[in-house]
């Protein structure tokens, strides 16, 4: 994947480039007639994206390369937790909301980090249980998780895909604090 | 790459293997599960490399699974050949050079060492690493493992989950080796029914019944299907058990396809576990490089695909159903049964669905026999179960135990109970579909059928403890919040109901809910349980259902009383040193007062909180230590030594007159209506202080001459000096309580004369009566009841304490004894028969008595009180115990031993606890409860007798000072709200205006402790032993207050 | 086997084909079980659970528009809980989204009302959500309004499986799940709609509607895609 073909913050409608077919075709006759092909392909797509999002136009062309509807892709894309139909941003932050990081105080964390990034809930239309909000620079997403398994480690937070055990407010403010220096420099 | 086609070829991969595992040269390998990685097991591995590198010495260098012990990662295997594996826990990367320097000189560093494993029974295979280090205990003897029986787990944390080669080693494929060579699937299948395998999923179905079901399906292709997709929070055992030992899962399946006809299998595993999606990669193409999986397999013309695919993160998909139209390419919303996978699954053909842990348990089963299988566990359910101990549970990790072993070991044995010394409340087993089951049932064997009875269920393993700081309605709360947002939305019940319930326990949580609340909450859960489509559906009331059937009282405290004893529903409580302290303080209120340099607001702040602030200053338990949000820091506000501070700054100086006249002010106009209070000790005071600025007459009787009952009479002047208790009674006296001494109820005058002449009368008598434990000799002389003594003391009368003085308890009346006898010029022995952690009595309180030269016996149950001719004591005798199991309050229960010591003394004193001497009530109209206290309304404190309320020791027994102090002042609002018909309590206290902003900085520096007199010369006399606070200290003291009132968004 | 069974339903000897379900079984033989996602002709969902029975020796309340008849079987449609239960079900689904019977063109011509009446549901228990669910009028026959839709499916069924066009799904998931139009675009977009009309007419309450009625003025025929469904099966 090329930073070249990636959609513009709002992407334009109208047909991918060559490169993009391309590699959605390739796509598609890799998983093509395997059990969970549908679920492996937006897995993919959303990873090789930078901002690990699932772009409408690449779900508009894997319905007429498929002949899956596109109702059907779209009540996919929507059910499972971990597909993103709006780019995330730079860094995400995942706050584990267990069973075990909730009795040792995980929401009070998330309360601690939407301060101090300034997100307010529900900005997705989600319920407020399930978190997934940007940051209006783009720069941080927060998320949420149902259980990350590192319950031995609660309360557990995720900084850029690096699990962080036993956190306090003190050590996730250092953190954030951390990334975006590391953001910025 | 060699495929595996004969035995030979077979043979010849497990010796390779076996020469990875058993090198000629030491072997470290290190424990690389999520859970280590976590810890930081990465960096270990990276510095044991590069030391090796730079050394160039011989060692074998490996990573492995997770051994199990969370709570000590990183683990580090090593072993010296010819020596025993020794696991070394909470290795750090620059621990790397010493254990080298160990190793080359055959030696392992004592310090790391958790334990050691002289030989180990894979199931599948025996290895045996070699004796020696015999000071390192066995695996098995180490507390966290003892017990357990690693059947599921043999292979996990002990090989190298990348490699086939060591998998073949220790045995594996060799269950699938003897399923090709004997080529009889309708054997297997019975084996597995004989064994009784029941799912380990959850639902815990007969594993060989849902095989033969597949058999007997005619259409092909077959489907085989491996559910990895746990979702359960608080659950990760399938995730450590596929990154320590992937290949035993596709073993177990490759055995189910042989004989089921399988040809298709697919394991549908959470992306979440990245780590566990890798390892299975790896396991998978190694297992079809080395013809194990793919075509004829074994070169046995089996033919067997298996192919991977990562769920995205929907709960529901653990319902097979659901994961199968995942499978399909649709949304995981589940479809009725039947048709059965079995019948009609993934794309309508025949389908079978298994847990991870169940497929684990396959090549055991096939290799040793079902009625191997069948030693293991309870008759209905056998074999053991991977558990996932978490939450408030001092080890934490992975657990494999039989079937029907209790959940005290699980909690207690294994866990080490809760950290900090808290009490367990209970236990959630089975994630959002079980529910909690509370400790006083601990004694439940975890089986399907016995959790099923309390209305949990076992679910795929875990087991989440809770303590005295989780609040049981937020537990339900978050269990619902988490179904509600996993549910699938197809069918109503599920979809709307969990969001209506989710809506009342919200409300309940907000201090909003009514009984009738929880009436719908009943109904609608139970209508959710039976009607949904799926088990998410139907098993998500669980968590509300078993709450409210086993701590139905925590609902009504939040409904009733608006409560939230644990201090977690934030919207009940100021702060949580408030919500903690049984008078309710306004603690960040007074801080700041004093913060800003307002001395005598914040005396006003605190005297209207607390009648008593200078005693409970010096004698409070505070609680409010236990919650400080600072502790989080580093230490909590020193919270009780800071109103100490302010109490002791007023009273003794001239500034008291105008404050008390300032307080005396606040009293309302007078209601007409008379009050008597019975007994002037701390709950009384508390009552009639507050009747009274509520503009009542209060009296309050007292059979001493003089007021404070157990601050004046049990409380040795070195605790509390009686000028200062004096000078808080004094305040008391001029808000316009009157006192009436020397007066006995019953006696001088009788609960009748005071319900004719009084509108309300509170009853708040002590615990003056000694409990008399039966113990051979009590009648010697030299014997003595705890409280008289103490008493004896305060009032300055003559005891007959001898020279050498035996205490025996653990409470503060023990450790007050004891303290006294020896600034009495005695020597002192304390007695008590549980550890030093279980003393009731305040931690600082026995560390004091200690410095001052009293000895402890621990663990020593009295047996006799021998006496001497005359009849006088001549010396204790105690049976040594030790600790055996762990009882409902989760403290070990002491077993005798054939040990006895015998103390020398000639006093003996008891202080084993008192009790109320209800001779008064008797013959009153006032209900007695089978413990011998009176019964009152637990949110009004009214008795059975109109008028009539109680509160303090009288209703909970031998309790202390603030408890009852809070039980004296609930007692007073509810008394006023009868009286006046009226809800004026709050009107009570003038608006005080403070900063209410976080403080940006807070104060940096660390906790300030009082500091104490010497304890040899402090011993010698009755001088107060303790200094408060300097001015500065409670200032800072204050300022490190992190404003936990202060709400974001006010 | 033989291909007749005999059930009991509510104590009610009745002969029944085997294969068909305890619903189809109750219908055809004049028994009235209420449900609201079944649309005969269209594969059964088992979504609503108003059609949920007890039979006996199952402790278990069991569909009945997926339950397939057995013989011997003994089926209550009607007791206390079922009753209880059904209103409940009734009531939630009026909680859950904007119900205004008073201005809705499916007013009297209603599937839910007429149950509701039916089963004695006069007021509700439960808080209304009140949700703000949007209204696609971008089609040029037709309208959808989500505040009507109570997610039966009968719209996805029948565009999939009768008219092969599967130009509706449900996306999300739980209190958040709503009705899409393909990749969740505006009804005139549609690129697979024939705009044959099945689904309006399939449509329990006023969710989906043709234009240009006022309130009470639309009444459907679902039982014409039955008996479309009936034909084609009789052709093939």
């Amino acid at each position: 994947m090329t930073s070249a073909l990636l959609p513009g913050e709002k992407p334009a409608p109208g047909p991918l480039t060559a490169d993009e077919q391309d590699y959605l075709d390739r796509l598609i006759v890799r998983h093509r007639g395997r059990p969970g092909m549908l679920l492996n392909i937006l897995e993919e797509i959303q990873e090789n994206q930078p901002k690990k999002y699932l772009p409408l136009d690449y779900l508009e062309y894997l319905s007429s390369r498929t002949g899956i509807p596109g109702a059907q892709i779209f009540s996919v894309a929507t059910f499972y937790a971990l597909f993103n139909l709006k780019p995330q941003g730079r860094h995400t932050v995942c706050i584990c909301r267990g069973t075990a990081c909730h009795t040792r105080g995980s929401k009070a964390l998330l309360d601690r980090l939407k301060l101090l990034l300034g997100v307010s809930e529900g900005e997705d239309g989600g319920s407020a249980d399930k978190l997934a909000a940007t940051t209006p620079d783009g720069e941080f997403t927060i998320r949420t998780v149902a259980c990350f398994g590192q319950c031995a480690l609660a309360p557990v937070v995720e900084v850029d895909h690096q699990i962080l055990g036993h956190v306090n407010e003190r050590v996730l403010e250092r953190e954030v604090e951390a990334v975006r220096k590391g953001a910025r420099s | 790459m060699k495929k595996i086609r004969d035995l030979a070829s077979f043979n010849e991969a497990r010796e390779a293997g076996l020469e990875k595992l058993l090198p000629a040269v030491p072997r470290i390998a290190v424990g690389m599960g999520t859970c280590g990685a976590g810890n930081g097991a990465e960096s270990v591995f990276h510095a044991f490399s590069d030391s090796i590198e730079q050394r160039g010495v011989s060692v074998q260098l490996a990573r492995t699974g997770c051994f199990g012990f969370c709570a000590a990662e990183p683990l580090v295997n090593v072993w010296i050949p010819g020596k025993p594996l020794v696991i070394l826990q909470k290795v750090r990367p620059d621990d790397a050079p010493a254990i080298l320097d160990h190793i080359a000189a055959g030696r392992i560093p004592a310090d790391l060492a958790l334990c050691r494993i002289d030989e180990w029974d894979h199931i599948t295979a025996h290895v045996k690493f070699g004796t020696g280090f015999e000071e390192i205990p066995l695996w098995n003897e180490v507390p966290f493992f003892r017990g357990q029986k690693k059947i599921v787990l043999r292979n996990c944390g002990l090989i190298n989950p990348d490699d086939i080669e060591e998998f073949l080693a220790v045995g594996g494929y060799q269950a699938l080796y003897k399923a090709l060579i004997d080529s009889n699937p309708a054997a297997v299948i019975e084996a597995i029914q004989a064994a009784r395998l029941r799912g380990r999923g959850g639902a815990g179905f007969q594993t060989g019944a849902k095989w033969e079901f597949l058999r007997r399906a005619k259409a092909e292709p077959k489907y085989l299907i491996c559910n990895a997709d746990e979702g359960d929070p608080g659950a990760y055992m399938n995730r450590n058990e596929i990154e320590g030992d992937p290949h035993s899962l596709i073993e177990g399946m490759l055995i189910g396809a042989f004989v089921t006809g399988a040809s298709e299998g697919i394991i549908y595993v959470r992306a979440e576990y990245p780590l566990a999606v890798h390892r299975l990669r790896t396991a998978i193409q190694q297992a079809e490089e080395w013809g194990l999986l793919g075509e004829d397999i074994l070169g046995r013309g089996f033919r067997f695909h298996l192919s991977l695919v990562e769920g995205a993160g929907a709960f529901v998909c653990g319902e097979e159903t659901a994961l199968i139209r995942s499978l399909e390419g649709r949304a995981g919303r589940p479809t009725p049964r039947p048709p059965y996978p079995a019948d009609s699954g993934l794309y309508g053909k025949p389908t079978n669905i298994n847990n991870v842990e169940t497929w684990f348990n396959i090549a055991p089963i096939v290799l040793k026999g079902p009625a191997w299988f069948l030693e293991t566990g309870s008759p209905k359910s056998p074999g053991t179960k991977v558990f996932s101990l978490v939450g408030k549970v001092v080890n934490t990790g992975l657990v494999e135990m039989p079937l029907g072993t209790p959940l005290k070991t699980f909690v207690y044995d294994v866990g080490g109970g809760a950290p900090l010394g808290r009490a367990v409340k209970a236990v959630q087993t089975g994630g959002p579909s079980g529910g909690c089951i509370p400790s006083d049932m601990f004694d439940t064997p975890v089986d399907y059928e016995s959790l099923a009875q309390l209305g949990s269920i076992m679910g795929s393993g875990g087991m989440v403890v809770m303590d005295e700081d989780n609040c049981m309605v937020d537990v339900a709360r978050y269990f619902v919040e988490f179904t509600h947002s996993e549910s699938c939305g197809k069918c109503i019940p599920c979809r709307v109901g969990l969001d209506k319930s989710l809506h009342y326990l919200s409300r309940i949580t907000h201090g909003k809910g009514t009984e009738e609340d929880l009436k719908t909450l009943d109904e609608l859960s139970r209508m959710i349980r039976d009607a949904s489509l799926c088990g998410l559906g139907q098993t998500a009331p669980n968590p509300v259902l078993t709450t409210m059937r086993h701590f139905l009282h925590e609902f009504e405290d939040h409904i009733r009383a608006r409560r939230c004893r644990a201090g977690v529903c934030e919207e009940l409580a100021l702060s949580p040193c408030e919500n903690s302290c049984p008078l309710h303080m306004n603690i960040p209120r007074y801080l700041q007062l004093l913060k800003e340099d307002r001395l005598e607001d914040a005396f006003v702040s605190v005297v209207l909180d607390n009648p008593l602030p200078a005693s409970t200053g010096r004698v409070c338990q505070h609680p409010c230590d236990n919650r400080c949000r600072r502790a989080g820091l580093d230490e909590a506000v020193n919270m009780r030594e800071v109103h100490r501070y302010i109490a002791d700054s007023i009273y003794p100086a001239p500034q008291f007159e105008e404050l008390a006249a300032r307080v005396a002010s606040l009293r309302k106009p007078a209601t007409g209506k008379r009050c008597a209070v019975v007994g002037a000790g701390p709950t009384g005071l508390a009552c009639a202080y507050y009747l009274a600025l509520l503009g009542h007459e209060v009296m309050v009787y007292d059979s001493n001459p003089d007021a404070g009952g157990m601050l004046r009479h049990a409380l040795p002047d070195y605790r509390l000096p009686k000028d200062v208790l004096d000078r808080e009674i004094e305040l008391i006296r001029r808000v316009g309580v009157q006192f009436t001494f020397n007066t006995r109820v019953q006696e001088e005058i009788t609960l009748n004369d005071l319900d004719a002449q009084f509108d309300a009368v509170f009853l708040a008598i002590g615990t003056w009566k000694e409990n008399w434990v039966y113990l051979p000799g009590t009648e010697l002389k030299g014997v003595m009841p705890a409280l008289p003594f103490l008493e004896a003391v305060s009032k300055g009368e003559p005891t007959a304490l001898g020279r050498k003085v035996v205490v025996i308890g653990g409470g503060n009346a023990a450790i007050d004894s004891a303290r006294t006898a020896l600034r009495l010029g005695s020597d002192v022995t304390i007695v008590y028969r549980r550890e030093r952690k279980d003393m009731p009595a305040i931690h600082e309180e026995v560390e004091a008595a200690e410095a001052e030269g009293a000895k402890i016996v621990f663990l020593a149950s009295p047996h006799r009180i021998i006496g001497d001719e005359s009849g006088r004591v001549k010396a204790l005798e105690a049976v040594k115990t030790r600790l055996g199991e762990y009882d409902a309050s989760g403290r070990r229960r002491p077993m005798p031993t054939d040990e006895i010591v015998r103390v020398p003394c000639d006093t003996v004193i008891l202080a084993v606890g008192e009790a109320v001497d209800l001779d008064f009530a008797k013959a009153s109209g006032l209900k007695i409860k089978e413990n011998g206290l009176i019964e009152v309304d637990r949110y009004t404190l009214a008795t059975s007798r109109p008028k009539f309320y109680a509160g303090g020791d009288l209703i909970t027994g031998a309790s202390n000072v603030s408890n009852a102090m809070g039980y004296g002042k609930k007692a007073a609002r509810n008394i006023d709200r009868m009286l006046t018909g009226e809800e004026r309590w709050t009107s009570l206290w003038p608006e005080f205006v403070y900063d209410m902003t976080v403080p940006a900085h807070p104060g940096a520096s660390r906790r300030h402790r009082v500091r104490e007199a010497d304890p040899l010369e402090r011993a010698k006399d009755f001088r107060e032993a303790t200094y408060g606070l300097t001015t500065v200290e409670a200032m800072e003291e204050a300022c490190r207050c992190l404003r936990c009132d202060v709400r974001n968004g006010d | 086997m033989p291909d007749r069974v005999s059930i009991r339903i509510d104590g009610e000897l009745i002969h029944a084909k085997l294969g068909q379900t305890i619903l189809e079984a109750a219908s055809a033989t004049g028994k009235f079980i209420p449900s609201l996602c079944h649309l005969k002709g269209l594969k059964p969902v088992g979504a609503c659970r108003l059609c949920l029975v007890e039979v006996a020796g199952v402790g278990r309340l069991l569909p009945s528009c997926t339950t397939p008849v057995q013989d011997g079987m003994a089926v209550t449609t009607r007791s206390e809980r079922l009753d209880h239960y059904r209103r409940m079900i009734l009531e939630l689904i009026f909680a859950e989204r904007n119900h205004i019977c008073a201005v809705c063109v499916s007013n009297n011509h209603c599937e839910l009302q007429a149950l509701a009446k039916r089963l004695g549901v006069t007021h509700v228990r439960f808080p209304y959500s009140y949700p703000k669910a949007p209204v696609d009028a971008t089609h040029r026959q037709f309208v959808l309004d989500q505040n009507r839709c109570i997610l039966c499916t009968r719209c996805v069924r029948v565009c999939a499986e009768v008219e092969g066009a599967h130009v509706w799904d449900v996306g999300g998931r739980g209190v958040g799940s709503r009705l899409v139009c393909e990749l969740n675009r505006n009804w005139a977009e549609s690129r697979s709609c024939t705009s044959c009309g099945k689904c309006v007419q399939s449509c329990p309450t006023g969710a989906l509607a043709a234009k240009g009625y006022a309130a009470e003025e639309m009444v459907k025929r679902a039982e014409t895609i039955s008996r479309l469904v009936e034909a084609k099966g009789a052709r093939a």
